[in-house]
């Protein structure tokens, strides 16, 4: 009978850890995954819930960008653009971060939220 | 036997909770793979564009799409030698021929100044140069340079007739204003003209759908906050089109004055109407494109006259004192974000 309690013990542990991932799966916030594309060609693909604080500076003819990633959140930095619209968008939220001259773009992989945004 | 028979007993709970665990992703794939979701993006019309299409086997409709994109944006673009509205604005004030579909866009923004009584002006070309917004080397140009080059603008002198096209020669047009709009119209037709049912068409903002989500669910658009970052509310639609026109789209900043780029074809300044973003929806894209910069540069109280003598679209205003002003056919439809600072939303109503 001891090994029967031993097999219970055993069988409690990965049943409770099975409960912990399957409720770590259920409950992942969707939007967490974050791709960097330039012209189309996909340049990173981060998981902004595992980055460390850093940034990533990426290259169009001759031309820099700056993203920043902080407290799970990704942003432009800096850029060589003479519009800024890509810094002035903030934080990545709903609408993808576009840098037109440059051809950049940071948008979350999944949807979250809203289906588009109008503006 | 008896530890066979608890572990075996707690297996089968172990297999049962993963199965069950496993099933509830399951549903949810099953739910996306009879409705696939397929997306192409790209840099065209001076924006990011990206269409998603809903149903099985889209692929070939996307790529259908995309090159409707390209070749509208070979027609419309300012800059492009080879297209049709270069050879316009280089035609030294000849006749010029022109495609079907840039015919009925010139015959569309005609018809557009007319019903804004001039608000919307597609031959405000070069004074947009001047303040530098098609080259991004901006300057503020001074009153007498500003009344020469208002002297080469004016709808009423251009003239259409089929698809023959006359500009006079010191004019330029040019369709940056009305073109996404437009476009938009056109690869949603084209979509459904290669059987999508269910699309998203998303050219820098200019959003167009078709039909609604699978399942008949309505889509969810948010608002861009014209004071900050975010959203300032939702709004659900089913099939149209939402167009935004605002200062904070283009704009720059001088010895502490700011000049966004929808210019008021009156003054040849940045329109300073008291509103700072519109929303139109409708639809047709192409109207709701002409109607976001027009209404901006109107003002609340003629965008609210021009909105009660008409019955094909409905708006939401947001005022540079925080104002938020949304017309009575989408009052249900609109839900303010719950972190926007101003609580109050004024319906108009007929
Ligand atoms: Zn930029």
């Amino acid at each position: 009978m001891k090994n029967a309690k031993l097999w219970i013990i055993v069988a409690a542990v990965i049943f409770i850890a099975a409960i912990v991932w399957c409720v770590i799966i259920i409950t992942k916030p969707p939007g967490e995954i974050v791709t960097i594309s330039q012209d189309g060609e996909t340049l990173y693909t981060l998981d902004l819930s595992e980055e460390s604080d850093r940034t990533i500076t990426v290259e169009y003819e001759g031309r820099e960008n700056v993203i920043e990633i902080k407290d799970g959140r990704i942003h432009m930095l800096e850029a060589d653009c003479p519009d800024h619209t890509c810094i002035n968008t903030g934080w990545l939220e709903d609408l993808p971060i576009v840098c037109l001259p440059n051809k950049l773009v940071i948008e979350f992989a999944d949807e979250s939220g809203a289906d588009a945004v109008a503006r | 036997m008896g530890r066979f028979f608890v572990s075996q007993a707690v297996l089968l709970c172990l297999a049962a909770l993963l199965t069950s665990c496993g099933q509830s992703e399951d549903n949810q794939t099953v739910d996306t793979v009879s409705e696939e979701e397929n997306s192409t993006s790209m840099f065209a019309m001076n924006t990011y564009v990206t269409v998603t299409a809903y149903g099985n086997d889209t692929e070939a409709a996307l790529s259908s799409a995309e090159e409707k994109i390209r070749s509208l944006e070979s027609l419309w673009s300012v800059t492009d030698e080879n297209s049709e509205i270069y050879a316009v604005n280089h035609s030294g004030g000849n006749p010029v021929e022109v495609s079907d579909e840039t015919a009925q866009l010139l015959d569309f923004s005609l018809q557009m100044n007319e019903r804004t009584n001039g608000a919307f002006d597609i031959s405000l070309y070069p004074v947009l140069t001047a303040w530098g917004f098609t080259t991004e080397e901006y300057r503020v140009p001074d009153d007498d340079e500003i009344t020469q080059l208002l002297e080469r603008t004016g709808v009423e002198k251009i003239s259409l007739d089929g698809q023959t096209v006359h500009v006079p020669d010191d004019m330029q047009i040019d369709l940056g204003a009305i073109g996404k709009g437009y476009a938009g119209d056109l690869v949603a037709e084209d979509l459904k003209q290669n059987g999508v049912k269910s699309a998203l068409i998303d050219l820098g903002g200019n959003i167009q759908t078709v039909g609604t989500k699978p399942g008949g669910e309505s889509w969810s658009i948010g608002i861009r906050n014209p004071f900050g970052e975010g959203n300032f509310g939702v709004l659900e639609i089913g099939e149209c089109a939402v167009v935004t026109s605002g200062g904070y789209e283009r704009y720059f900043v001088e010895d502490g004055n700011t000049y966004w780029h929808i210019l008021d074809p009156e003054t040849g300044k940045p329109a300073q109407s008291g509103i700072i973003s519109v929303l139109v929806i409708g639809a047709e894209g192409r109207l709701c494109d002409a109607l976001s910069t027009s209404l901006f540069v109107m003002g609340l109280d003629r965008a609210a006259n021009l909105w009660r003598n008409s019955d094909d679209f409905e708006m939401i205003i947001v005022t540079s004192d925080g104002g938020i002003y949304i017309t009575e056919g989408i009052e249900d439809d609109f839900t303010l974000s719950k972190n926007f600072s101003q609580p109050e939303v004024s319906v108009i109503r007929r």
